[in-house]
């Protein structure tokens, strides 16, 4: 892949930030490659990084995920591991899924914890996985050693993810826990840390396309079917443990931009501000448990016991918790919700536990459970029904239940497990009613075969926008938590963050490279009128690109990041913008300001859509399930009175307005769609890239592969 | 999760305990005060040396139950003193079990600055030393250091708050390396630079305040005087526990 674009590698430059490797493995083979990173430079890291060693590895991209030419990157980025907060402690995950219908895309997925840290000390900046084991392996990198091994040995494959992990952790550190020194390596280098270990349990041994990675207990790479993907090498586990360290440009530079971020954007120690639902904690770096806002979404309450804050490593503010009863750990998020009705807090929160133990994806059966207890309730599903299943829904509720389900689908016992293994989309249509139960919306898949989100396409345009034009729901954001925030004055003694006006102003004001149209608020107006537009097609290309760039690539955490609108700050503007390039410069030492990073985003981002459009996308295929576009949005979770409420403009005034009760128009999307591919540099007839688009973004190359497979767009 | 090591007994010249220095010359160590006196016998018991050890001017104390296991103080720490993050490096050491209950998933192992440092006592060149210029903090000199690794085997603490690693600022020998409260810390942030009477890295960029630092002599025997609850009304406002 060329260099290009101002983080192109320079002869002489010394690397800080990165190891300078990138680990190539091929499993059928056995054989280990190292990959200079200085030939990848010019993409950054992470997402860029991963999206170029697979654009240069995989020859044919039309392959199947489970094909063994599939290579899967796992990459960190040069901020991973330097203490830049909630920008030190996630890795990208990159290949051909298997998860999305009806065609598996180039995909991407993302875990937080210890592990992208732990490789680069380990002299690693990524890894590549290609080909195929003959048998189960695990792959054991003790800093630059490196050995692909068999699973007999430690018995690993059977095993689910938390107790392969504990073996692993034995074999390399000698214990079973945490404890003493140790030289885990041949070399003299000596840790208190103990291996981090990504793994699959047996759903992905067992090829169910909705299984993932766990790393720890609960940092899962949950989209894409990546766990289905290793189980079809024959990859059970990847450990890493590293000695070494990460070269960091200006030292005193980052600890005081550190410290300043923590002080001036962080939160109040002594007097923290409780927000009730405020976007995950986005506006306000706080710890927050994933279980802080559960029981406002129908979640039982958690009981009192004693628990801490858990941060990914060098995160500012922890969003898990471990827990004094041990149950849980490390839950997060949708991990926590993944068995809507369980009758407490025990059951939802050791649902989770199995849900991650199994290696299935949370949202998949978030999302899916309640359309099996339609079918039930209808008599379609059961013993006697059209759709033979044994599970005891008196028991529903309950662990057993849950349990049983999930051995079902990790198993793929009998054919009603083995028809979820296959996702919930393609088990409806296995069962013959995928397409009326996506024109009912009985199935709330509407994107890819993926499930909704809570930040509905009919409401949430940019996120539904974003997941249909690439590959998987897009789990981002930035703007979705505006939705959130707005919802505290519905709580007394709670406002949002900022009036609708003066938040649109903060955010587009630093959208570059939209930041000096005139009109560039015009973005942020989620009326209904305005969601077809042009401006809205300016805000998803403009989402496109900083998310590939700043969160997938630097890896700056979704759930922290962007810091747009900040409630420390007497006036609500936030560090971003500033405080990127900032910390990006203090590690590398070199300048990226913030609009060359989105910049970056948008060559990545055309990267990506190249290798979609050579998988078979066509614009005639980007199109929503049925129901998008005949049912209006019912209501926040389905409660008809929640409003979903963004920023909108009505007769020239700014205000929260409720963007619920409506569908998306059929013309208006399409209509959509041409803006957005013109925007882009995109053939509005096809949707393909253009050759002059591409060469711009210096991917000529990737504009002859395109050719080559008569996939080129004209303009 | 972590034990105290136990060191062997009689030989002067090597790690020390308590008892078994009394053991081998008879001699009693005197209180902690105006310092520690340690005298050195010979053979016949006859005193050769002494010398006191005055008292660090500081110390850190740690919340177990609060700390989020991010590792940023691990990070800061090996950053100032060595311009580079390193988890091996770092003269506080988190352990932590993703798999375990709280409050037993995770502990801070810090330096004690104790009272009585047996790795002053054991280093054989005089490079580990209690340093007057810096507040009497227990600090490795790495000119002197010939990196034997006597002190990693005196420190009573499980893992040794002594570490012993290659430095590349002295082509790649290996030195000591432990906690000196940021006294030697070419790459601090602040101009009025570490030490006790200074700022360390691990207090100050520790995201929630489950490390601090204090010039009261904590209670040396146990692990009670180092371990504090650093957790307020602003900690049980974010909805987690405060009680010891």
């Amino acid at each position: 892949m060329r260099q290009h674009g101002p983080l192109a590698s320079r002869s002489g430059d010394r690397l800080y930030g990165y190891a300078g490797k990138i680990l190539y493995v091929d499993l059928t083979d056995r054989r280990l490659t190292v990959l200079d990173t200085r030939d990848y430079l010019s993409w950054g890291g992470g997402h860029g990084m991963g999206s170029a060693v697979f654009f240069d590895r995989v020859p044919d991209k039309r392959i199947d995920g489970f094909h063994p030419d599939n290579v899967v990157t796992i990459m960190s980025s040069p901020l991973c591991g330097s203490l830049t907060p909630s920008a030190s402690g996630r890795t990208e995950v990159q290949g051909i899924g298997v998860q999305t219908y009806p065609v598996g895309w180039f995909t991407r997925s993302n875990f937080g914890g210890r592990f992208s840290t732990l490789l680069k000390c380990a002299g690693w900046d990524g890894l590549a996985l290609g080909g195929a084991a003959d048998r189960p392996v695990w792959l054991d990198i003790r800093d630059g050693d490196v050995r692909i091994r068999d699973c007999d040995g430690l018995g690993l494959w059977g095993t689910d993810t938390w107790e392969c992990q504990r073996l692993i952790c034995k074999e390399v550190a000698g214990e079973g826990g945490p404890g003493g020194w140790v030289r885990p390596g041949a070399g003299e280098g000596c840790t208190t840390q103990r291996p981090a270990v990504l793994a699959i349990g047996p759903a992905g041994e067992n090829l169910c396309r909705v299984a993932c990675l766990i790393h720890e207990t609960s940092c899962a790479a949950g989209q894409g079917g990546f766990g289905a993907v290793w189980g079809a090498k024959n990859l059970k586990a990847v450990s890493v443990i590293g000695t070494g360290g990460i070269e960091i440009a200006d030292p005193a530079g980052l600890m005081r931009a550190r410290l300043r971020q923590s002080r001036e954007y962080g939160f109040d120690r002594e007097n923290p501000r409780v927000e009730l639902l405020s976007a995950v904690g986005r506006f306000y770096f706080a710890p927050k448990p994933g279980e802080f806002y559960g029981p406002l979404l129908g979640m039982p309450a958690p009981r009192p016991e004693g628990k801490r804050p858990k941060g990914c490593v060098g995160c500012q503010s922890g969003c898990r918790a471990r827990y004094e009863s041990g149950i849980g750990n490390e839950g997060t998020c949708t991990a926590t919700r993944v068995y809507p009705g369980a009758e407490n807090f025990e059951v939802a929160y050791t649902a989770c536990d199995l849900t991650n133990r199994y290696g299935v994806n949370a949202y998949e059966l978030h999302r899916g459970i309640p359309y099996l207890q339609e079918l039930h309730r209808e008599r379609v599903l059961g013993p006697r029904g059209e759709i033979p299943c044994d599970l005891d829904f008196s028991a529903y509720g309950k662990i057993e239940f849950f349990q049983a389900l999930l051995e079902k689908i990790a198993y793929r016992k009998d054919p009603f497990g083995d028809a979820l293994a296959e996702g919930f989309t393609r088990a409806a249509e296995r069962w013959g009613r995928l397409e009326q139960d996506l024109r009912t919306g009985r199935l709330p898949f509407p994107y890819w075969g993926m499930p909704e989100h809570q930040y509905d396409p009919r409401t949430q345009v940019e996120w539904g926008y974003g997941s249909i034009l690439g590959d998987r729901d897009i789990n981002e954001h930035e703007f979705a938590s505006i939705h959130l925030d707005s919802l505290q004055g519905l709580f007394p003694g709670q406002e949002p963050a900022a009036p609708a006006e003066d938040l649109v102003r903060i955010f587009t004001d630093r959208m570059e490279p939209y930041h000096r149209d005139p009109d560039r608020m015009s973005m942020m107006d989620y009326g209904t009128e305005n969601i077809y537009s042009e401006h809205m097609a300016k805000l998803v290309a403009w989402h496109r690109h900083y998310t590939r760039f700043w969160k997938q690539s630097m890896l700056f955490c979704d759930w922290r990041w962007p810091d747009f609108v900040n409630i420390m700050q007497p006036d609500r503007e936030g560090s971003s913008g500033v405080a990127e390039p900032a910390f990006f410069r203090a590690v590398t030492g070199r300048e990226l300001s913030f609009g060359e990073g989105v910049e970056l985003g948008r060559r990545i981002w055309n990267l990506d859509h190249a290798i979609w459009t050579l998988q078979g996308r066509h614009r005639d295929m980007v199109r929503y399930a049925e129901y998008m576009y005949t049912e209006p949005y019912p209501g926040l979770e389905g409660i008809p009175f929640m409003p979903y409420t963004l920023p909108g403009r009505t007769g020239g005034t700014w205000a929260y307005i409720d963007t619920s009760h409506r569908a998306i128009d059929r013309d208006g999307f399409e209509a959509f769609k041409t803006r957005f591919y013109r925007l882009e540099g995109w053939d509005p007839a096809t949707g393909y890239p253009t050759r002059r688009t591409l060469e711009a973004l210096g991917l000529g190359h990737v504009a002859d592969e395109l050719e080559a497979a008569g996939k080129l767009g004209i303009g | 999760m972590k034990e105290r090591k136990k060191l062997p007994e009689g030989d002067v010249s090597s790690a020390l305990t308590r008892r078994g220095f009394i053991k081998a010359t008879g001699v009693v160590v005197l209180g902690a005060g105006a310092g520690v006196a340690i005298v050195g016998c010979g053979s016949d018991r006859t005193p050769v040396c002494a010398f006191t050890v005055p008292p660090s001017e500081g110390y850190l104390l740690v919340d177990t139950k609060k700390c989020q296991g991010c590792l940023t103080c691990m990070l800061a720490c090996s950053l100032v003193h060595e311009g580079k993050t390193s988890l091996s490096l770092s003269r506080i050491q988190i352990l932590q079990d993703a798999f375990a209950r709280w409050p037993e998933d995770v502990s801070l192992e810090v330096c004690r600055q104790c009272v009585e440092p047996v790795c002053v006592l054991a280093c054989p060149t005089g490079a580990l030393t209690a340093d007057r210029e810096f507040g009497f903090v227990r600090r490795v000199c790495a000119e002197r250091c010939i990196g034997c690794g006597r002190c990693v085997q005196a420190c009573p603490q499980n893992p040794s708050r002594v570490l012993v690693a290659a430095d590349d600022a002295f082509g790649g020998r290996a030195k000591s390396r432990k906690c000196d409260l940021c006294a030697d810390t070419p790459y601090h942030w602040d101009p009025a630079g570490g030490g006790p009477h200074g700022k360390q890295a691990c207090v100050e960029v520790c995201p929630v305040g489950a490390i601090a630092f204090t010039r009261e002599i904590p209670e040396q025997s146990g692990d009670a005087g180092y371990g504090v609850n650093l957790r307020g009304a602003g900690w049980a406002k974010l909805g987690f526990p405060t009680d010891d």
